[in-house]
């Protein structure tokens, strides 16, 4: 049997996984957890409050919102659009990211003058602002959406893993493959990628984090997906109004949301800490 | 006879990790007297640097003094409170670290550092830390020390970061000086002048120094003692000279014959086998530490901790038979061969390789010659040797050699073959026939890959015999073919020593058979027990495949033992070249002239001054 690697004994990717991993149940088998239809409003007990007050309505665990739709489902349904934008809209910003930043850093010279001279200006738009404008050009709706967080954030990894290739480049093995007759694919993808993965899949659990939040904003202004489909950052929108009324709907999305960036967050800080060599090495000497 | 400065008296410390307990040092007894120079040599892992930290109590975490005292002017530096200690260190107490370059903080300037170490020890009434500063920069040659105030450490060469370093060591006049491996990351050049100048401000305050190296011979020249100390416990302790010229124990006999000479006949090297035995083997050891890679090892010595035996006035060695130490000879030189003119492998004419500096298209671009019109040939079987400081175009050298860089002007030809284009028929014809050795094995070997498949990389590349089979099959030859276990295939890197790292990163060079290997400082930062078995196995393997080798190395002795022919080089171009007895029995050139005189002499009676400077030859 081979041994459990070091990274799955750090409690925090524990944690982290099993976050990620109801919150994916949820998403998956969403119609079968969901009491109710998410989008069915029922105009007759509007605002009923959560099962734990007084005047519930056991049909409404979690109570209904000003429309009458049920929170609970809403909440359900409203995980499969987070989890579908932070994973799409991760690995996207990670593949293009990543291939910019190993053809950066391994080529060097003009390749990376010209990509390092682009990310900076593409640094320098305020980043909501900037998926705001995508979005409003390129119309509502769940692709655009991962679309646009994918344009805003492979920045990101570029320039952080750009640093990284720039290291390994160097190192004299990278030399040596060279001299064996390695081509520049193979050099890059046996010698060099498998030094930049772990801060990779780090950067990537990072990121979907970010995702989940850059959606709930956008879906916030209504610059989202659209309003027949159920999101956490629509919820919040919706509640606003009746605030004072009924505050849990305003904290049960904002709940769900720090639930799954927490989750994101303390992936991706456990995989740092097990699989960053620069880290695990200057804590072992 | 005054009080002794240091006295160590039975000095042990442990580390302490978990349940088990490791002797790190082992009963440790010496005595340093005032204003003289106290030798620590061995191999790495001897615990050389580890009787530093006890000094100043800086062990790492887990190890602990266990027993014994350690007296500083009769104070035990053990047992005194904290405060104490801290009013000692760096007043009392100095040290000389082995980095130059990270023993000074990179962010802030020389002036900054050299400030608050001044006002820390205290300065004179009325005397400002500038006026003082430079007067302690001129005291260490330093030169125009007011600019130098402003400055960063990375704008400064090594030994003058070094210097700086030995100006605020003893700018508070300490009484002990600790020098751990002060010149190791320098070239010879400098290593002569650093080491001259401890001695001279240790002549100037009468400071005892306790100087750390792994180098016997330069210990012997500038020590007054030397301990040689092996495995956490002293070898030998004896006055240097008497010392060096006849070593009691078999392991500074061994530690000498290992290191090739500099002068006179040359002879073979001494192999010491295996390795140190670590902490965890040392605990269950009954008999003698050295014992398992003795040659003179006889039964008697597996069975008890010899005690150390008197040899002289204040010589004492830890052998049972110190008299059978004299008989440890070195094999025969390896016989020196003609090389057929006419059969060149490898030449290069009018060579040269400028570099720009960083791309932009608004910067201008600024150019620098890192090699400048050389020549040189490589015969069949040849090993040529390249030396010169560092900055001196030697690696650069290489690099255009193995096609990693091409040459801005002149011409490369490869066993009948133009390769200056580089292009890639020239690389695949380059890949066939001459392969490189890299220097740092950390940095050479890819850590995430196992040791079968780096050293058979060159069969991935063409794709020929690529399979997992054929593959295991060259790479259990490959590692028998350099001394290391069939098992070793699974492993890591990080799962060898350096020495081994280095065989790997050899038989990955050899895994193509090519006819020219270019070896960049491959001993470097080597201990001298492993660098001999690792010159022993470069010219038994040049015995089974005939190949030839471009050598390159900073060490002077190394070269002259291996190589048949030598270059010298100077700012990007060779200043001499010859057969290696000509030039170094009589080298021509100014700057040849001070290389060598720079390494300390093979006969501890012959007095080392190295050419401090010559006109027109000085870096630094």
């Amino acid at each position: 049997m081979r041994p459990i690697p070091l990274w799955l004994k750090s409690g925090r990717v524990q944690t982290g996984l099993v976050i990620l991993f109801v919150l994916s149940c949820v998403a998956i088998f969403a119609p079968y957890l969901a009491p109710n239809d998410p989008n069915e409003q029922n105009l007759l007990s509007i605002l009923t409050p959560p099962l734990w007050s007084a005047g519930a309505d056991p049909m409404f665990p979690l109570g209904t919102d000003s429309l009458g739709r049920c929170i609970l489902s809403r909440l359900i349904f409203g995980t499969r659009v987070a989890l579908t934008v932070a994973f799409s809209a991760a690995i996207g910003a990670m593949v293009i990211g990543a291939i910019l930043a190993h053809i950066a850093g391994y080529f060097g010279g003009w390749v990376d003058w010209l990509i390092g001279r682009v990310v900076e200006i593409w640094l320098s738009f305020p980043p909501v602002i900037l998926s705001l404008i995508l979005m409003v050009g390129l119309g509502t709706g769940l692709r655009n959406v991962v679309l646009a967080i994918i344009l805003v954030d492979w920045t990101r990894f570029c320039r952080v893993l750009r640093s990284e290739v720039i290291v390994l480049r160097r190192r004299d093995y990278v030399a040596a493959a060279q001299l064996v007759g390695f081509s520049h694919w193979r050099t890059i993808t046996r010698e060099i990628l498998p030094g930049t993965l772990p801060l990779l899949i780090t950067l990537m659990s990072l990121e979907m984090g970010v995702a989940v939040i850059v959606e709930a904003v956008l879906s916030f202004v209504g610059m989202s997906v659209g309003s027949e489909t159920p999101a956490w950052g629509q919820m919040i929108a919706d509640a606003r109004q009746n605030i004072y009324e009924a505050p849990f709907n305003l904290i049960a999305p904002i709940f769900a949301i720090f639930i799954a960036v927490f989750g994101f967050n303390i992936l991706g800080d456990g995989l740092r800490r097990t699989l960053d060599t620069r880290l695990t090495q200057t804590e072992r000497t | 006879m005054s009080n002794p400065i240091l006295a160590a008296q039975g000095l042990s410390v442990e580390s302490l990790g978990g349940k088990e307990r490791f002797p790190v040092l082992t009963d440790l007894n010496f005595t340093l007297q005032p204003g003289k120079i106290l030798g620590l040599v061995g191999e790495s892992g001897a615990g050389k640097s580890m009787i530093g930290r006890t000094i100043s109590q800086y062990l790492p975490n887990g190890f602990a003094v266990t027993q014994g005292t350690l007296k500083f002017d009769g104070e035990d530096l053990v047992t005194m409170p904290a405060g104490r200690r801290r009013q000692l260190l760096g007043r009392e107490i100095a040290f000389i670290p082995q980095e130059p370059l990270s023993g000074l903080n990179p962010v802030l300037s020389v002036g900054q550092q050299m400030k608050e170490h001044l006002l820390r020890i205290g300065l004179a009434p009325g005397e400002h830390w500038r006026e003082r500063a430079l007067k302690e920069f001129d005291a260490v040659h330093l030169p125009h020390g007011a600019g130098l105030l402003d400055k960063y450490p990375h704008q400064l060469s090594g030994g003058m970061c070094q210097r700086i370093l030995i100006a605020m060591a003893f700018a508070s006049r300490p009484r002990l000086l600790i020098a751990d491996e002060p010149t190791t990351a320098l070239d010879v050049t400098i290593q002569a002048r650093i080491v001259k100048l401890i001695a001279e401000m240790q002549k100037r305050d009468g400071t005892a120094v306790i100087f750390i190296t792994h180098d016997l011979r330069l210990a012997s020249q500038i020590s007054d003692e030397i301990m040689v100390l092996y495995a956490g416990r002293p070898a030998e302790i004896g006055p240097a000279k008497a010392l060096f010229s006849a070593p009691a124990h078999p392991y500074t006999r061994c530690l000498q014959l290992a290191n090739p000479t500099i002068t006179g006949e040359r002879r073979g090297l001494f192999i010491l086998p295996e390795r140190m035995p670590g902490l965890r083997v040392l605990k269950d050891l009954k008999g003698c530490r050295f014992a398992s890679r003795c040659p003179n090892a006889v039964e008697a010595c597996t069975l008890a901790e010899p005690p150390f035996a008197s040899i002289g006035a204040n010589h004492i060695a830890a052998c049972i038979r110190p008299e059978a130490t004299p008989d440890i000879v070195p094999p025969p030189a390896v016989a020196a061969r003609e090389i057929e003119a006419g059969k060149m492998h490898l030449s290069g004419e009018k060579v040269t390789k400028a570099y720009t500096t960083n791309w932009s298209p608004f910067a201008k671009r600024g150019t620098f010659k890192a090699v400048s019109n050389v020549d040189f040939t490589l015969g069949e079987g040849e090993f040529v040797g390249i030396v010169g400081e560092s900055g001196s175009g030697k690696s650069s050298l290489a690099r255009l050699v193995v096609g990693l860089d091409t040459p801005t002007s002149g011409k490369i030809s490869l066993a009948g073959r133009d390769v200056t284009a580089n292009n890639a028929p020239d690389r695949a014809y380059r890949r066939d026939n001459i392969q490189m050795v890299f220097q740092d094995p950390q940095s050479a070997l890819n850590p995430r890959r196992r040791i079968g498949s780096i050293v058979t990389q060159a069969n991935e590349a063409t794709g020929l015999n690529n399979s997992t089979r054929e593959r295991m099959d060259r790479a259990a030859e490959l590692l028998k073919e350099i001394g290391l276990p069939p098992d070793a295939a699974s492993r890591f890197p990080s799962q060898l020593s350096g020495g081994q790292k280095q065989r790997v990163n050899i038989a990955r060079a050899l895994c193509t058979l090519p006819k020219i290997l270019v070896a960049d400082e491959i001993v470097s930062g080597l201990d001298v027990s492993v660098q001999a078995q690792l010159l022993d196995l470069l010219l038994k393997l040049r015995d089974e495949h005939g190949f030839s080798m471009l050598f390159i190395s900073h060490d002077l002795s190394v070269v002259r033992y291996l190589c048949d022919r030598v270059l010298v080089m100077y700012r990007g171009e060779v200043v001499e070249s010859g057969r290696t007895e000509t030039v170094f029995a009589a080298p021509q050139h100014p700057y040849t002239r001070s290389l060598l005189a720079a390494v300390p002499p093979d006969d501890v009676m012959t007095e080392w001054s190295p050419v401090l400077a010559e006109a027109g030859y000085q870096i630094d």
